[in-house]
């Protein structure tokens, strides 16, 4: 009986060992994996642009604060050198988790393949048909999602509410068309003392795009066309295009810029129209701070940029989240990135001078606390911005296409010709590209 | 008992007695063989080479290799992400058919004919100013140096706001003394944005020129003017006889930096006249061809064809006024 027993009894202790042993391997395997974005650990690392970095560095702090498993080290990148020290650290392989880039460059990007493909997780996102249109086309590639929408740096048309009603306008009623906001400003220019009707920054090629395009986009014109690599320029015979530059050319034979329009090269554009002496300023949201500052923004109103005839758009500039392919925590990145697209925090980016980029965000609430924000916000659902790899080449770097097109239109009255340089320009520019 | 010539048999054997054994005796100096020539200068050149390597492995990783590797780069069409390919010399062979690059290398050379002598004149006139070390000498020097001190780039932004028409000071005060209209825009017209920024750049140099002059005045002997003026000479002829044979070194250090600045423009054109394209230094054609347009591989050829020119018109300078009364 007892040899019976004992063989019973080793099987009951080997059973009992073996089963302790699988729950203690369970117990030290750790948790079940997160799905991505969610739960993430270890520490994310963000590059944010210097020029955006207040956003960035404001939120990442409150993240921060609430997220013990989760930390997002916030690098800033000097200015003109985003993209480059991107570039550098993909070809050394030594990537960020995270970057805040400029979105008119996320196509250079896309089209190398170097961002993870985002498209899954983008067409998850509930609220994805709120998200700026014009933030996620540049994030678009041949059909996939590389980026998605970080914040809004947007155009809009500022004007000054007390040189409207001295000139006998309404101020609550500020230009919705060309025409409008010619007479609008020879009204104004007629007070004299050194009022102006208009400001413009005449000598800065990326601000005169930024301003002007928006009237283009609110008659769904685009000066290039195309999937990235069949692209083509519409300018000669582009009329929104030639009514955009009749009407600087109109504003600057009637002589109603102010004495700094010429040459003004973005440091100081604005300084004239904070100080109370230009009537209407074509000009960035971002503004906005400086005349709360300046303690003039009670009299100034603020509209979105007309199209020639009516309707309104604006630029979607400001930035896009992208992740580099190879990033080592992805997932946190992503985590991060759906923090920062929460209600909660989009709300908060007016007061650090920046657009949201969910319009759904824009309720009578929100509306009430931003007012200007509000007009910026709303002009954002309408909004655009060319998805090409050119548009550095030909918009904004020194004596670029655009600024040829545009000095030979408004200073020496010659559109046609303009048009004709530009359109050439352009296509030069296109085939240097390779596209 | 051993004796005579056992004694001699056994101390052969066994070598002497112990009190009797024999100290080495070190030899006298003048006997030990001094080491040769030329195993002192393999020490000392072995000496040498283990000091001067750690500066040596500076200037390999960041002069040497950079250098090779941008020629390297030069060879290809280098973008700014994705894959590049070997081209050859076809960079350098574009060179002279891009109208672009050849209006910039024009302008740059006629840039520095331009403010190299005012900016060696104002610095000679500020060295022989302040030379004698009257009182206030050391205030003014620091006056006239500071400028150099502040920076171009500083003082760029800064005139990029007073040249404003119609807000800046320079317009306020030229129409005040009736030379300019209070709304004169200096930095759009080829013209007026050289004269402003040429007087801006003679204003930031001069007092580099400045140092490098009184430095050199102050090593001439004061005898040499003493026995000049007991000869009766003039100031000028002092000047032309003594000052100027005298400082030859001093004038080609101040010339040979100011020429290999001037060739380097880049921050006071790209800050106040970057949309005026009849102003485009290599400088600037080189930033924008390799981080506007991405075509780092020919941005790169550019860059070390002026790295050969300006090596070229330094050899120049220093063969044209190197000291030849040297023994």
């Amino acid at each position: 009986m007892r040899r019976r027993g004992i063989p019973r009894l080793a099987s009951v202790v080997v059973i009992a060992a073996v089963a302790s042993l699988s729950y203690t391997a369970a117990a030290w395997s750790g948790p079940a994996a997160s799905p991505f974005g969610v739960n993430a650990t270890g520490t994310v690392q963000f590059w944010t642009r210097a020029a955006t970095s207040g956003l960035g560095v404001a939120l990442v702090k409150q993240f921060n604060a609430t997220h013990p498993n989760l930390k997002v080290v916030l690098s800033e990148t000097s200015p003109n050198q985003d993209t480059s020290k991107l570039a550098t650290a993909i070809r050394a392989h030594a990537v960020p988790d995270l970057v805040g880039l400029n979105d008119i460059d996320v196509p250079q990007f896309s089209r190398e393949g170097v961002l993870m493909d985002l498209t899954q997780y983008v067409d998850a996102l509930p609220y994805k048909k709120y998200l700026s249109p014009g933030h996620l086309g540049l994030a678009q590639y041949n059909g996939k999602y590389y980026g998605v929408p970080y914040l809004g740096d947007l155009s809009v048309l500022w004007y000054n509410k007390k040189l409207f009603q001295q000139a006998g306008l309404d101020p609550n009623k500020p230009p919705a068309t060309f025409a409008q906001i010619l007479s609008d400003a020879k009204a104004i220019q007629k007070l004299g003392g050194g009022i102006s009707g208009f400001a413009m920054a005449g000598n800065c090629q990326g601000c005169l795009g930024f301003v002007m395009e928006p009237s283009m986009f609110a008659v769904n014109d685009q000066l290039i066309r195309g999937p990235i690599g069949h692209q083509t320029i519409h300018i000669v015979g582009n009329k929104p295009l030639e009514q955009l530059l009749q009407l600087y050319r109109n504003l600057w034979v009637a002589k109603v810029d102010s004495p700094g329009s010429r040459t003004e090269t973005g440091p100081t554009w604005g300084n004239d129209f904070e100080q109370g002496k230009v009537g209407i300023l074509p000009g960035a949201y971002g503004f906005y701070p400086l005349m709360v500052k300046a303690g003039t923004i009670k009299d100034i109103g603020i509209a979105p940029l007309p199209g020639p005839t009516g309707k309104y758009s604006t630029f979607d500039g400001g930035d896009d989240f992208v992740i580099p392919a190879g990033a080592k925590n992805p997932s946190g990145a992503w985590e991060f990135v759906q923090w920062m697209m929460q209600k909660a925090q989009q709300v908060k980016y007016p007061s650090l001078g920046y657009t949201p980029v969910r319009t759904d965000v824009l309720t009578p609430a929100y509306r009430a606390k931003n007012p200007y924000n509000a007009v910026a916000l709303q002009a954002l659902a309408h909004g655009s911005a060319p998805v090409t790899l050119i548009y550095d080449a030909a918009f904004n770097e020194p004596n670029s296409p655009w600024f040829q097109m545009f000095t030979q239109a408004v200073y020496k009255g010659d559109i046609t010709g303009a048009m004709e340089t530009g359109q050439a320009g352009f296509e030069r520019v296109l085939k240097e590209a390779g596209d | 008992m051993i004796e005579g010539e056992d004694v001699a048999r056994v101390e052969e054997a066994i070598g002497p007695a112990v009190g009797e054994q024999e100290r080495p005796v070190p030899p006298r100096p003048e006997e030990v063989p001094a080491p040769s020539g030329n195993a002192l200068r393999r020490r000392a050149a072995r000496i040498g080479a283990v000091l001067v390597s750690p500066a040596c492995v500076l200037v390999g990783m960041f002069v040497v290799f950079p250098l090779g590797f941008a020629i390297y780069i030069s060879l290809t069409d280098w973008p700014l992400i994705g894959p590049y390919h070997y081209i050859g010399l076809q960079n350098y062979s574009s060179l002279f058919s891009d109208p672009q690059f050849v209006h910039a290398v024009e302008f740059t050379f006629e840039y520095t004919g331009i403010v190299t002598p005012p900016i060696f004149l104002v610095g000679y006139g500020l060295a022989v100013l302040l030379r004698a070390n009257r009182f206030g000498a050391k205030v003014f020097r620091t006056l006239f140096f500071l400028p150099f001190v502040v920076g171009l780039t500083i003082e760029s932004f800064m005139f990029a706001i007073e040249l404003q028409p119609g807000s800046g000071w320079v317009d306020w005060l030229l129409s005040k003394i009736g030379v300019a209209s209070s709304t004169q825009a200096w930095t759009v017209s080829h013209d007026r944005a050289l004269l402003m920024i040429s007087v801006i750049v003679v204003w930031f140099a001069a007092g580099l020129t400045m140092l490098i002059l009184t430095a050199g005045m102050q090593g001439i002997p004061r005898e040499l003017y003493e026995a000049a003026e007991v000869d009766g000479a003039s100031w000028w002829r002092k000047e032309l006889r003594v000052t100027l044979p005298l400082l030859r070194r001093s004038i080609a250090l101040s010339l040979i930096i100011s020429v290999i600045g001037s060739f380097l423009a880049f921050n006071q054109f790209f800050i106040l006249a970057q949309n005026n394209v009849s102003l485009e230094t290599v400088v600037e054609w080189v930033y924008q061809t390799g981080f506007s347009e991405y075509h780092l591989g020919y941005a790169t050829s550019m860059a070390l064809f002026l790295v050969v020119v300006i090596g070229l018109v330094s050899m120049g300078q220093f063969l044209l006024l190197r000291d030849t009364t040297e023994v």
